[in-house]
């Protein structure tokens, strides 16, 4: 009998339970896509759908701003020393070996996701003032149930004071990474990511190995992952490297960040000295695309500028080293008339 | 379900199937780290189980967390065959909010309060004793 209410009970709970888990995984799944998709009514007449970093175009024009540098992609990084294998190959071997190394290659150049940032989880399930005082630490129940996806997963936390909150976002990182353990993550993130070891790292010019780190160690959109990766690009930025991550997959997440920021010039400035004219055009495209109010993008569509107009019209409106644009733009016209002739 | 208890009792074994505590690894050792699993009831409380169903952890880490994991989806399974849970094991599952709370965690709450109120009473009376002695 006694079992019998129990398990009446048990199913009570259980059918609350699990009306929490659609509810809630409904509601993350929801705000997920509310935070991928635009919003479709603005408040302002002629609103636009502001293309998000993951849009088709967007992704297009940023590989091929990348770039595709066959012996930056596949340099010899640190790996288990094996002696070297030769191969005999034909030339169409060869060429196939080649596209292969290719494709292979445009895979390891994915762009890591840019999301905004993650809004704190603040939610409290039951406040049980009775069970005040009974111990002295937290306890965090989390639910290894296996097919459920990590952002969905309930991880709990009874407080001391007898609350029952879920557990905040880093702490809910530190717990997966204890129970579904990813490679290369750590519990507590190594000392690099504080100010002045990023400030050494980026005085040895090591940015991209800095990304990587980043990428394995936080999630996409958590505020340490986007601190970290405002200040590597703020440095490139000042210094001017922007070679360092030219064929990497943090490139596009570097124009993306400019682009917003309406700081391409010093970018655009290192493309037309390195004859790159096409990736200059893009950029100046992408740029419209992403802020169709400025003046660059209404004289552009307007005049229905293509290729170097594109470029002269953003140098007229936009950029603040107007001198040093259009002075590049001149020596590259001189050079091409030079060369046709 | 109960059914289902009675199919897995053809093979004599004794009991029913509970969930419980098992101590894991190294009885040497000052430290104790207990595994949630579904067992018959009458084998030895370390020894072969049917299946791990979480781990607890009671010595709090440096956070001051004791760690609980649950495998919810099959905790469900074994009370739907019919497996009975302890009462440890139904007082943490009573705290995470899985089962209605236990009544024995609300009297043991009072009764660390009412040793706390005795201890604090304990304390000003020595403190008092010391300074005159």
């Amino acid at each position: 009998m006694a079992a019998f209410s129990a398990a009446r009970c048990l199913f009570r709970s259980y059918s609350l339970v699990k009306n929490v888990d659609q509810n809630t995984g409904i509601l993350i799944r929801c705000s997920r896509r509310m935070l991928c998709s635009a919003p479709s009514d603005s408040s302002s007449p002629d609103a636009h759908v502001k293309p998000q970093f993951l849009d088709s175009e967007v992704q297009d024009i940023l590989t091929r701003i990348t770039g595709l540098n066959l012996e930056k992609v596949f340099r010899p990084i640190k790996q288990e020393l094996k002696p070297p294998k030769y191969k005999l190959m034909t030339d169409a071997q060869l060429e196939e070996a080649t596209q292969s190394a290719r494709e292979q290659a445009q895979r390891l150049l994915k762009m890591p996701p840019v999301l905004p940032e993650r809004k704190p989880i603040n939610d409290v399930l039951s406040e049980d003032k009775i069970l005040e005082g009974m111990d002295t630490a937290k306890y965090v129940f989390t639910d290894i149930t296996f097919n459920i996806p990590h952002r969905e997963r309930f991880i709990v936390i009874r407080e001391p004071t007898g609350t029952l909150r879920k557990a905040s976002w880093e702490e809910r990182d530190r717990i997966l990474q204890v129970y579904f353990p990813k490679e290369g993550r750590r519990l507590t993130a190594p000392p690099v990511f504080k100010e002045e070891n990023l400030k050494m790292v980026f005085g040895q010019d090591r940015h991209e190995d800095m990304l990587d780190l980043c990428q394995v160690q936080f999630e996409p959109d958590s505020s340490e992952y986007i601190r970290v990766h405002a200040a590597t690009y703020e440095d490139l930025e000042k210094m001017g490297k922007y070679d360092l991550l030219r064929s990497t997959r943090h490139f596009g997440g570097l124009v993306w960040y400019l682009v917003n920021a309406r700081r391409v010039d010093g970018l655009m400035i290192d493309m037309l000295q390195k004859d790159l004219l096409q990736d200059a055009v893009s950029l100046v495209g992408l740029f419209n695309k992403v802020h169709p109010h400025s003046e660059t993008a209404q004289e552009a569509s307007s005049q229905q500028a293509y290729g170097l107009d594109l470029l002269k019209i953003y140098a007229k409106w936009e950029s603040q080293r107007a001198g040093y644009v259009e002075l590049a733009l001149q020596a590259y016209e001189q050079t091409s008339a030079e060369s046709t002739v | 379900m109960v059914h289902l208890s009675s199919f897995l009792l053809k093979t004599y074994h004794g009991g029913h199937i509970v969930i419980r505590l098992a101590m894991a690894g190294h009885k040497q050792s000052n430290r104790p780290f207990y595994r949630i699993v579904a067992a018959y009831n009458k084998r030895a409380r370390d020894s072969k189980y049917i299946e791990q169903l979480g781990s607890y952890d009671p010595l709090p880490n440096i956070y001051n967390e004791k760690l609980v994991s649950i495998n919810s989806g099959r905790i469900k399974y074994w009370m739907g065959c019919g497996a009975h849970s302890t009462k440890p094991v139904a007082k943490l599952l009573g705290l995470a909010g899985f089962f209605p709370l236990h009544p024995m965690t609300v009297t043991e709450t009072e009764f660390h309060r009412a040793l706390a109120e005795l201890a604090e009473e304990a304390a000003p009376e020595d403190g008092v004793k010391q300074q005159q002695l």
